[in-house]
């Protein structure tokens, strides 16, 4: 066992965290190649093996593994760069990628034009044949039909078909039919199978993640063996894993089985990095695990040490966008960031954002042409950015046009520009603490009992502004804040998912039949995880079932662990379980009601052997110096001489009391007035909003 | 002018406090989306949740339906008059009264008032339309309803079901013993409830944090905000005085002429008002249709809104620059006792709607909104039988899967989500699976009807046709369609919408056309299917983009011929081929 690699591949950066016998030692960072990924990768991770003074043959030669994360399927979507693809439904039902389930954002809005479906109509296909709910055919697939269609996607050149056949979950004869007539007649084209994917009850949302999934199989399988092809040639002979939305890795085949999976897997990492961080730390309550980048803010949750999941995953705006429909990590992405423009509407009113400067021209002390006040130039008018020294050095900032742009407001406000500028930071905290309060609020976690864990590199500005608005006490700033989701693919366990629909209800409880479902997922995603060294200890297989009270509609996950039902005792334990997850969320619960089970899912959990582990080191407070000062205001009546502090120059058990900004390479630490900081054994920051002791 | 232009206004706390109780509305949404039972909250979406002050104020209203929302001081101001002597913490109100500031029998609202300090300060409200209310017949729709009496709906003005947080069982056993379903009816009751005690709970929060002089600072603030808003965009506008007509449908036996409807609108840039006349309106007539004062005040608000910056704030601050007059006894004015209003949330409502905001149009392009799909037809129909797939049990649910199409606009084409102009699109759709899967119940298709569309230089979306039958034992079904004869109008050169049209298939195989007020049985094997109506277009067709014109024709939305005929564009090569492009000369001959 030696090294570890994990790479994280945005539009922009390529990020690399590199681990050795189970401990980070460096990180990467370099330009992404989008021509050829490898070459991103490679210059990535050179730079990282110069950061740990190792020569780059011997990483490659002595990694065990590396796991990789791209957002290059989201992109290909974004930029509509996905396969040909057409769509095959039930006869009569063209239009279920259309019309969706509906819903408006603003319902006085008539200025845009409704947003087209994921797959046009035109390459939209309906085969003759119908299921029932239970299962029962209604009308038999008609083959010549099916034979015609073939052959019609076959002549039309398509790359790909999606196939979503009403209740296919129930009965997929129909799917199975028309996947084997493809494979027969056109073996190159790429299908996916809507029950196989993501059986689920609606079928919007089966067709959605099929279409989504088809479309991506040729595109994402040539990039991936491409990758594997690389990095074989430099003479890396280790595992390669691709992280995966469902909060893990899994190897290469599947992935190209379910590229869907690729989708959001960077976000869905920072939850497991959280959740790593704590555990050094010895927190052992729930999570809010945050990521702040240029132009967004994402938070996901870590709920008794578990993440949590949503079907509700929007690609692009609620409503009118495409939604995932599979069961991914639960990541809210709201639009707030240090390009986010503060301005008043025609009455007067504040807003910051939506509206972004972004990196082009960014904010007015970029001096790229930006005029307008944004959060980053609020952080520099507040003194908490030293122009001198952001980014570690690589990039000077005017503060005379961050304080230009600033004043703009500040005269339309009528107040000073410190004041302003204080607005805007809290402002835009606010709508981040927003976003935090939707997420917990839906998962019934209380803010005040929990820890925040910060990444991203302007985290370190507000986070602990956010913090004392939720009443949280406690934050985490890892060290390696900057690169959250690379850090979180270096702790992340093989994950497998599988899942089937299989309505029952308490009262008439199918014992059979959901024995035999709960046996066929166990078999599945136990070979799915084969890929993957079997003889890892502490492989489990984890159960849920998607659950909900009589006639309610919409489930809650359920876990359970029980793989066999033998009679009323085991179903009233999972009835019981269900009713503590519905209080939790609801806070009522309603014992004369039967509970409805309707999606049983299995996960194999193969762990990656690289646990996170409490630093075991004792903690030696004491304070810390620095003879630099700045001026920084913080909403009091004037400005504060504030001491200032390089990372580097502060050891474990360091305390800095606030008022106090800590300056690192990628990112700055604000420590307000009434509270602190201490670097931890661990080296990560622990903030405390009480300016008191760790608790 | 601008109101209360002082230095007090705080831009920075004002949007603060204001942001926190969006999410309080929120939270409120989301509880009752989902614990309620019955498909039509659950799954539509037909309910609204908002925030009253004490002295009736709308203060806010999330994601609303306008039908809904507009309203909601009339209910708060109903509760008052009935309790304002032992109005007391811990109390819950279950207000559907129609007579009483309510829209319509079938919206259940809970009205919970929030006490801070032993002062009431707010209520919080949530109304939801009730999968059934226990009317003479399995509907919550009854168009033909003579009267109230025959309507036969329980009435609740404002009556109090929770004291200390207790709940009255009295009245729940009154419910159970004539709402059809009771216990999906007690579900969606608790989960009502339940979303105003969750606001509750966080105004209470709120009000700790900031203090109670600051909250009380910011409602000033926030409705005189919301009012400047709305007095910057009616400067906007030119001075004029527009007139609009309409019709509902005649409906056989009860209403042989149809209603006509007349609207006045003045607009005063001057005065920053807008002022909607709708006195010159035939009195209530014996039938389910005649409107209650909230749905004619939030449908011809809502109209308002629907041509002004989306972006401003709906509550009485805004409102308060829109004059209103309505006449006692009027079928869209304030009712009068015992006529029925058991349709009033849709029809003639949803003319209102087109009608105002399509009289804009008259001030010239850039301006108003097409007569966006009108009609609630099979795709809204309230099902209702014994469901024999198991154990027998009673179902009754009103189906939200296909509606009118969504008008044309002045930079957009209408939404095929639109549904209807009472709400706008903001609605959820059902699934066919979950339908299935709860009612004995089997769809055959749903999809757009190509070529339906009203045309224009943006076009109204086309029509969506389904059909549907029992699977076992029989299905009663209900609808009041309405736009079987008055198609949406286009307007400034935009054609008409198609109307709608509806079937009975007999297990013969024979169709029977259906008239626009539905009430069947259908046995298992027989089957209902049919349109409601498309959107109207927005100006002239010969003016579309052509791109646009290939795009619709490639998609299916729009047919060869008419992209020829009526939007006068014509092509080379053919769709199946994938040549089909645009013969520019052609086209321009055809144009000019």
């Amino acid at each position: 066992m030696a090294y570890a690699i994990s790479v994280d591949t945005g539009g922009t950066f390529t990020d690399v965290v590199i681990s050795k016998n189970h401990n980070l030692i460096a990180i990467g960072k370099s330009l992404t190649t989008k021509e050829r990924i490898f070459s991103g990768v490679k210059d990535a991770i050179l730079n990282a093996s110069g950061n740990a003074g190792v020569d780059i043959a011997e990483i490659f030669n002595e990694t065990d593994r590396i796991i990789y994360g791209t957002t290059h399927a989201t992109n290909a979507i974004v930029t509509r760069n996905t396969a040909k693809t057409a769509f095959l439904t039930t006869k009569g039902f063209p239009d279920i990628l259309l019309l969706k389930e509906g819903g408006k954002l603003s319902a006085h809005d008539f200025s845009n034009d409704y947003s087209a479906p994921y797959i046009p109509r035109i390459n939209t296909f309906e085969v003759d044949e119908r299921i029932m709910f239970d299962g029962a055919i209604h009308r038999p697939l008609d083959k010549t039909n099916a034979l015609c269609l073939v052959e019609e996607i076959k002549r039309r050149n398509f790359e790909a078909v999606a196939v979503c056949l009403l209740w296919s979950i129930s009965n997929p004869v129909h799917e199975l039919l028309f996947g084997e007539l493809l494979q027969e007649h056109a073996p190159n084209i790429a299908v996916s199978l809507s029950h196989q994917l993501n059986p689920v009850m609606r079928e919007y949302r089966r067709a959605s993640a099929t279409a989504i999934d088809a479309s991506l199989k040729p595109l994402m399988q040539k990039h991936l063996r491409s990758l594997e092809e690389d990095l074989n040639n430099v003479g890396f002979d280790g595992e390669l894993y691709v992280s995966t939305v469902a909060g893990g890795c899994n190897n290469v085949s599947s992935l190209i089985e379910q590229p869907i999976y690729m989708i959001g897997s960077g976000p869905a990492m920072a939850p497991i990095a959280g959740s790593a961080f704590a555990t050094e730390e010895g927190t052992k309550t729930d999570l809010i695990v945050c990521d702040t980048g240029g132009t967004t803010f994402d938070v996901g949750l870590v709920r008794d040490g578990n993440l949590t999941f949503t079907r509700e995953t929007w690609l692009g705006p609620k409503y009118s966008g495409d939604l995932l429909g599979i069961s991914a990590v639960d990541v809210r992405s709201v639009g707030a960031g240090g390009g986010s423009i503060a301005w008043l509407d025609d009455a007067g009113l504040m807003h910051v954002g939506p509206q972004s400067a972004g990196s082009n021209p960014g904010p007015a002390c970029y001096n790229q042409g930006g005029e307008k006040p944004t959060v980053t130039d609020a952080a520099v008018v507040l003194g908490y950015i030293d122009p001198n020294y952001f980014l570690g050095s690589r990039m000077k900032l005017n503060s005379e046009a961050a304080f230009a742009a600033i004043q703009t407001l500040a005269d339309e406000l009528g107040v000073g520009v410190q004041d302003t500028a204080w607005q805007i930071l809290r402002f835009a905290s606010d709508f981040m603490m927003r976003a935090i309060s939707d997420i917990t609020i839906n998962e019934g976690l209380d803010p005040r009992e929990s820890t925040i864990v910060a990444g991203g590199g302007a985290a370190g500005l507000n986070i602990m502004m956010i913090a004392e608005e939720l009443n949280c006490s406690k934050v985490i700033l890892p060290r390696v804040a900057s690169v959250l989701s690379a850090s979180g693919m270096q702790f992340s366990n093989i994950v497998a998912e599988q899942s089937a629909s299989l309505p029952t209800v308490s009262s008439n409880f199918s014992y059979e039949k959901v024995n035999t479902v709960l046996a066929e997922l166990i078999d599945r995603v136990e070979r799915l995880g084969t890929g993957s060294r079997k003889d890892r200890d502490g492989t489990v297989i984890e159960l849920t079932v998607e659950a909900r009270y009589e006639s309610q509609v919409w489930e809650l996950d359920t876990p359970f662990t029980s793989s066999i039902f033998d009679g009323q005792s085991s179903v009233a334990t999972l009835v019981e379980a269900f009713h503590k997850v519905h209080e939790r969320v609801f806070a009522v619960r309603d014992e004369t009601s039967d509970v409805e089970f309707i999606n049983w899912k299995a996960k194999l959990v193969v762990p990656s052997g690289i646990n996170a582990e409490q630093n075991p080191e004792k903690r030696d407070p004491r304070s810390a110096t620095t003879d630099q000062h700045r001026s920084c205001f913080f909403g009091l009546e004037k400005e504060i001489s504030t001491p200032i502090y390089r990372a580097t120059e502060l050891l474990p058990g360091h305390v800095v009391s606030g008022p106090a900004i800590i300056e690192a390479e990628t990112t700055t630490v604000v420590v307000f007035p009434k509270m602190s900081a201490e670097v931890t054994m661990s080296g990560n920051f622990s903030l405390l909003s009480d300016n008191g002791e760790t608790k | 002018m601008t109101v209360d232009d002082t230095a007090t206004f705080d831009p920075y706390m004002t949007a603060i406090i204001h942001n926190r109780i969006q999410g309080i509305v929120r939270e409120m949404t989301n509880t009752l989306l989902r614990a309620a039972r019955s498909t039509v909250i659950n799954t539509a979406r037909d309910f609204s949740c908002s925030i009253c002050t004490a002295d009736n104020q709308l203060l806010a209203v999330g994601e609303g339906l306008p039908i809904h929302i507009f309203g909601s001081g009339l209910l708060t101001e109903a509760m008052g008059k009935f309790h304002a002597e032992s109005l007391a913490e811990g109390d819950c109100f279950l207000h559907n009264d129609p007579y009483n500031g309510n829209s319509h029998a079938a919206d259940h609202a809970f009205l919970t008032p929030v006490f801070v300090d032993g002062e009431h300060l707010f209520t919080a409200v949530a109304k939801a339309h009730q999968a059934d209310i226990g009317n003479s017949v399995p509907t919550t729709y009854m168009a033909t309803a003579q009267d109230q009496y025959q309507e036969g709906a329980l009435i609740f003005p404002a009556v109090r079901i929770q004291s200390k947080y207790e709940t009255n069982q009295d009245i729940v056993r009154m419910c159970e013993a004539r709402i059809r379903a009771p216990r999906q009816w007690y579900g969606d009751f608790l989960a009502g409830i339940g979303a105003t005690r969750i606001a509750e709970r966080r105004l209470k929060e709120l009000c700790a944090k900031y203090g109670v002089e600051t909250i009380k600072r910011f409602i000033k603030d926030w409705l005189n905000y919301s009012e400047n808003r709305m007095i910057n965009a009616i400067r906007e506008l030119p001075e004029a005085s527009l007139h609009n007509n309409g019709a509902h449908d005649p409906i056989a036996d009860v209403l042989p002429d149809g209603i006509e409807i007349n609207i006045k609108i003045n607009v005063k840039p001057e005065d920053a008002t807008i002022e909607l006349d709708l006195l010159d309106n035939a009195d209530n007539m014996p039938c389910g249709l005649n409107v209650s004062e909230a749905c004619v005040v939030s449908a011809c608000f809502a109209g308002v809104f629907n041509v002004l910056d989306p972006s401003i704030p709906r509550n009485s601050g805004s409102i308060r620059r829109l004059r209103i007059s309505l006449r006692d006894g009027s079928i869209c004015g304030r009712p009068k006792f015992p006529h029925s209003c058991s349709v009033a949330t849709t029809n003639v409502s949803d003319r209102l709607v087109n009608m105002t905001h399509s009289a804009f149009a008259q001030l010239g392009e850039g301006h108003g909104l097409a007569e966006g799909g009108v009609g609630m037809g099979a795709g809204g129909g309230v099902i209702s039988g014994y469901d024999t797939r198991g154990a027998e049990t009673p179902y009754i649910n009103q189906l939200i899967v296909a509606g009118a199409g969504g008008p044309g606009a002045p930079s957009a084409d209408g939404w095929p989500t639109w549904a209807l102009p009472v709400n706008a699109g903001l609605m959820y759709r059902d699934s066919i699976e979950v339908e299935e899967f709860k009612h004995p119940m089997l769809f055959d298709y749903l999809r757009i009807v190509p070529g339906s569309a009203g045309a224009g230089k943006f076009r109204g979306s086309p029509a969506t046709e389904l059909s549907y039958g029992p699977t076992a034992g029989d299905m009663e079904v209900h609808w009041p369609c309405d736009g079987t004869v008055h198609a949406p109008k286009g307007i400034l050169g935009g054609l008409d919408g198609c109307t709608a049209r509806h079937f009975r298939l007999l297990q013969s195989g024979k169709a029977e056309e259906l008239p626009n007020v539905v009430a069947v049985t259908l046995g298992v094997g027989e089957r209902v299917s049919g349109y409601s109506t498309s959107g109207g277009g927005y100006g002239d067709p010969k003016e579309r983009d052509p791109k646009k014109v290939l795009k619709d024709v490639l998609e299916g939305y729009e047919t060869v011929e008419r992209a020829k005929e009526v939007y006068g564009v014509a092509f080379t090569g053919d769709v199946a081929g994938e040549t089909l492009a645009i013969d520019k000369g052609a086209t321009a001959a055809l144009r000019t």
